[in-house]
């Protein structure tokens, strides 16, 4: 007996809800209570769960779609049963539709679909033309600007019918995959690359806890850490790092920026330009592996891992190598703060070139981290401890000691330049003014 | 083996079939002592006579008319239209008497005839010696329409033509003639409604008639090259058509770029085009179907003009080429 | 030479039986039941049994559009033809023919053709095939003056007196094509002196509702075509008392030319000869027409009985095997 699935009712005022992701797809097996859908209303997004035990089918609504509550929009069925002829869902032109009153404070108004939708695919809501009420970006907004000529009116995704295809098969969201062809068409190949590997469960596991739905940022990384994981072949090499001088160094800043008013200088901030500094000596770090050929990235642009609740983001600092450490530490600062309160755009987090990750200040002695595609390297930061060193001379003394790893793609750095680079941040580390001879 | 030009591979066709069947006989314009247009049917006249060897003064229509007679009552004649550009003088008997007997008659008949032609241009023959109306053809239920690009091909789908109880278009390009290729000595059947694949890739697919199999061949050459792998179909048989491996091919390379030299509008390309877009090969197209055909224009005299209203070999890479890295 | 009683019985039946059978057709068509249109030859009945009688069952007809009466003088069985006519799937034609399209090929009739001059070619291949075949077979190619303007009359002329084919064309001549007047460009004579012009050895004009005067000229043309002498060209002059088809207002001739021509009604001079001849009694002619007109009622009953064909066969018998 087929389970109709319904777009619910949560809040009192609600009319209608948003579908913002399927979990599950067409022809999958789900478990009642499992969430197998995410939908926004006015206030928030929803977790909604399959209403009863069998295989999801008939999915009638997508992601941006618009549904008036109590319309049928998937079925849940038992095996060999037929979908239901139903009536086609019509979606609430989005016009009609009362924009979330309370937007996240932020530079861009925009609903939660297309923040969502700029985030995973890197786009800058300040540049994205809004349409919605009150000057709001919607979806529709987002989607033109991922796939600029090709978008038809209505957000429509522009895929070629193999894409389509694999996309139904391999239950992908279209419209989170960024097309390659022409007018940004999404080819087969870009809906192949982008679930690399990672099947959804074909049957749901024991549960016995919480289960977090892999949708939204999580999933992003989950794809992206192992498409590099998986590609890339990393090398890791780690240096022992005497800190003494790089505290000092800081200390000193930081009674100059004291002085003149200006933001603290954090150890993100010079280990950004410190970075950004030694690798201006050694282009190759600076690299992308494109298909056949290994791209010098002109310019410096070091991304800043920061831990969300949620996840992991990278704001990137432009061009490091040329700012001063007070600029550095302003921006740092800003991306920082912006990250943690979820209203970073897209500008903030595209083209970096080298990622720095710090888990310092979690205690962290030493971790090897994954590179950033389509980046060449990572450095991971460990905490600064003081331990006993053996100094030349033959005595003993105490010092702050850090251990840094640089994850490398060995396919364009060789053990020799990587082991300079890290010779030389070594070098520099342990000499900051170095850093402008 | 020995290799044999395509006309000779027509000639010994037709030579072979009239020695094995005394129903089989030759109808067509000078094609008694004048050993016909092309030549096709030199010598056949001393082997077989003037009751086999029907040479006819200018009369398209009556000719073909008498060939749909002869086969209503049983024989099995091969006319022969000179030009393919005549068959619009020959199209009553053959549109309007020849595919619709059988049906009409409600199966009491069949009207096993051959109707040979030859189209195409290069020879600077100009607006009236040089056309293409395959696609007229294909669009008559009842009639069979077969466009041979080789000499092995041409050998065996004559015979078949021939040993077919339905009429049958058989359609030789004039450049191919000359072309030299392997083919057997004895009698042998190529199935009509059966494709070939003249090259196997798996970059793309070309779908190709006429000579424009050739020319394919010879683009397919300078884009491997360029590490462009591509797939030739050679349909063989316009109606009744080889869907399945058609449809096979595009499910392979996803992207297909139809070529032939008859007019883009309303060519045999729109038909193919349409059986893949309604074919299971739609959900793996990466790219939009794409036609390469000939310019909206009568043949001109002039060589240029001549060379530029139909695809060549430079304009079927540059297509290839786009469609294969996916610019379009 | 006599007439034969049997033969003027079985001429007087066929010819009744077409009358019977265009009448009825007209019948049936105006209670609509009859679908399309179709071309009566009521008044022709002379230039059918005339020709055809000359035959030999293993001799061959090819007809044209208003060839109800070549059929029946050809032997039809007047069931299956009623069948097809009503587009009936035990007509002849499975009911995909129709009036314009009947054709009974085991018995010698290839086919009437809803093309004006579409069998004339067509008769040529024939007698190329028969010739070739080598059993003195003849055919009777029928078509009519407006089918002599033609492109395709012409060339099949010349290609006919080029092959030396065994045909008797026979051009029923019944002064208008459609509703072009033949007398405005030629004459029953004229069409016939193509014969001669052409090459062709027996051609001549008949008055065609002379059912023996049509018949000893053919029979003299079959008899040279039988032998090797070729083809010939026959014009037989009558007169269609119908329309063209269904929908002629007859407006190009007038009320008093179709009653002037009705007195010349075919069936009643053979009548009339036959019993000025003492060949048959009057009592007797009745009982033949009387028999004509059952055979075309029961023919009718059988066709409206017969079944309609099946719409999931249609497309069946496009193509032999």
């Amino acid at each position: 007996m087929a389970i109709e699935m319904i777009m619910p009712k949560v809040d009192m005022d609600q009319e209608t809800g948003t579908v913002v992701e399927w979990t599950k797809t067409d022809g999958q097996q789900v478990k009642e209570g499992e969430t197998i859908l995410v939908i926004e209303t006015d206030k928030i997004a929803m977790d909604v769960e399959a209403p009863g035990t069998g295989i999801l089918n008939g999915i009638s609504a997508y992601p941006g779609d618009v549904i008036p509550i109590g319309t049928v929009i998937a079925y849940i069925l038992e095996e060999g049963e037929e979908v239901p002829v139903a009536k086609a869902v019509t979606p609430v032109p989005e016009a009609e539709v009362k924009q979330a009153t309370a937007a996240p404070a932020g530079d861009v108004p925009a609903t939660p679909v297309a923040k969502k939708m700029a985030e995973v695919h890197g786009v800058d809501l300040s540049k994205v033309v809004p349409s919605g009420t009150g000057g709001k970006v919607t979806k529709d907004d987002v989607q033109s600007a991922i796939t600029p000529p090709a978008a038809v009116g209505g957000g429509q995704v522009i895929a070629t019918p193999a894409a389509r295809r694999i996309a139904r098969i391999s239950g992908v969201n279209l419209s989170l995959v960024q097309g390659s062809g022409p007018g940004g068409r999404i080819q087969a190949s870009d809906v192949e690359s982008f679930r690399p590997g990672i099947s959804l469960p074909a049957a749901s596991p024991v549960q016995s806890g919480e289960s977090i739905p892999l949708i939204g940022m999580r999933r992003t990384i989950a794809e992206r850490l192992t498409a590099s994981y998986q590609s890339i072949p990393h090398i890791q090499f780690t240096a022992r790092v005497d800190m003494t001088n790089f505290v000092k160094a800081r200390k000193d800043y930081n009674d100059l920026a004291l002085e003149r008013g200006d933001e603290k200088i954090s150890v993100t901030a010079m280990l950004v330009k410190l970075v950004a500094m030694v690798i201006a000596d050694h282009p190759m770090i600076n690299s992308s592996l494109v298909e056949d050929s290994i791209i010098l990235h002109r310019d410096i642009n070091i991304g800043v891992a920061v831990a969300l609740e949620e996840g992991l983001i990278v704001p990137v600092v432009k061009n490091a190598n040329q700012k001063g450490i007070s600029k550095i530490a302003l921006e740092t600062t800003d991306l920082v703060k912006r990250a943690k309160e979820e209203t970073l755009v897209g500008a903030d987090v595209r083209g970096g070139t080298f990622t720095i990750t710090n888990l310092g200040p979690f205690g962290v002695e030493q971790f090897n981290a994954i590179i950033n595609p389509p980046e060449a390297g990572i450095l991971a930061i460990g905490a600064t401890t003081q331990e006993v060193i053996a100094l030349d001379e033959g005595t003993i003394a105490v010092r702050p000691i850090m251990r840094f790893t640089l994850s490398a793609d060995h396919r364009i750095i060789d053990g020799a330049v990587a082991a300079r680079f890290i010779a030389d941040l070594k070098t520099t580390f342990e000499n900051p003014i170095l850093m402008n001879y | 083996m020995r290799e044999i030009t395509y006309l000779e591979a027509v000639r010994e066709a037709m030579t072979q079939e009239m020695e094995r069947d005394s129903r089989v006989f030759l109808i067509g314009e000078d094609i008694g002592e004048y050993g016909g247009a092309f030549q096709v049917t030199y010598g056949m006249l001393e082997k077989f006579g003037h009751d086999r060897i029907l040479d006819t003064p200018i009369t398209e229509l009556g000719l073909t008319g008498a060939a749909v007679g002869a086969a209503l009552i049983g024989m099995r004649p091969i006319a022969e239209i000179m030009f393919m550009d005549f068959t619009t003088l020959a199209s009553e008997q053959l549109v309007n008497q020849a595919a619709k007997l059988r049906f009409m008659f409600g199966g009491q008949s069949t009207v096993p005839m051959v109707l040979r032609t030859a189209a195409g241009s290069g020879t600077g023959a100009a607006e009236h010696h040089s056309q293409s109306f395959e696609n007229w053809f294909v669009h008559v239920p009842g009639l069979k329409v077969v466009m041979p690009t080789s000499p092995y091909d041409v050998k065996g789908l004559l015979v078949s033509s021939i040993r077919d109880d339905n009429p049958v278009v058989f359609i030789e390009h004039k450049l191919l003639y000359k072309t030299k290729g392997e083919v057997p000595e004895e009698l042998y059947e190529i199935p009509l409604g059966k494709a070939d694949i003249k090259r196997a890739g798996k970059d793309l697919t070309i779908i190709a008639t006429g000579i424009m199999v050739q020319k394919s061949l010879a683009a397919a050459e300078e884009l491997a090259k360029e590490g462009i792998d591509i797939e030739i179909v050679d349909p063989r048989t316009l109606r009744p058509l080889d869907t399945e491996t058609i449809v096979g091919s595009v499910k392979k390379t996803g992207k297909v770029l139809i070529v032939h030299e008859a007019v883009k509008t309303g060519g045999f390309g729109g038909e193919l085009a349409g059986v893949i877009a309604e074919s299971e090969a739609f959900g793996y197209l990466e790219a939009p179907i794409i036609r390469l055909a000939g310019k909206e224009v009568p043949i001109p005299y002039n060589r240029d003009l001549e060379q530029a209203a139909v695809p060549q070999i430079a304009d079927i890479v540059e297509k290839a080429r786009e469609l294969a890295t996916l610019k379009v | 030479m006599k007439l034969a009683k049997e033969n003027a019985e079985q001429y007087l039946l066929q010819m009744y039986q077409i009358r019977a059978f265009e009448e009825q057709a007209e019948k049936s068509y105006m209670a609509g039941k009859i679908h399309g249109t179709m071309h009566l030859s009521i008044g022709q009945e002379a230039s059918a049994v005339g020709s055809i009688s000359t035959l030999e069952s293993t001799d061959f007809i090819i007809g044209h559009h208003r060839g109800h009466g070549l059929c029946i003088a050809k032997g039809a069985d007047l069931n299956l033809m009623m069948a097809e006519f009503y587009g009936k799937e035990n007509g002849y034609c499975r009911g995909r023919g129709g009036s314009m399209h009947i054709a009974d090929i085991a018995g010698g009739n290839l086919g009437a053709n809803g093309v004006v001059g579409g069998g004339i070619p067509m008769a040529v291949g024939i007698g190329i095939g028969l010739k070739m075949k080598g059993e003195n077979q003849v055919l009777l190619a029928f078509f009519g003056d407006g089918a002599a303007s033609t492109g395709a009359f012409h060339e099949s002329m010349i290609l006919a007196v080029l092959y030396q084919v065994p045909v008797v064309f026979i051009c029923e001549n019944n002064q208008y094509a459609m509703s072009f007047s033949a007398s405005d460009w030629t004459t029953s004579k004229k069409i016939a002196a193509h014969g001669e012009i052409y090459g062709m050895a027996g051609s001549c004009s008949t008055d065609g509702n002379d059912l023996l005067e049509v018949q000893s000229a053919v029979e003299e043309a079959v008899k040279l075509a039988r032998e090797g002498g070729g083809p010939s060209l026959i014009v037989n002059d009558t007169y269609r008392w119908r329309g063209h088809s269904k929908s002629d207002r007859n407006r190009y001739r007038t009320k008093e030319e179709i009653e002037e021509w009705k007195k010349k009604d075919p069936i009643l001079k053979f009548g009339k000869y036959c019993v000025s001849e003492k060949i048959l009694s009057e009592k007797e002619i009745e009982k033949i027409k009387e028999h004509g007109y059952a055979d075309i009622e029961a023919a009718r009953v059988f066709a409206e009985a017969s079944p309609d064909p099946r719409v999931e066969t249609l497309e069946e018998g496009v193509y032999a095997p």
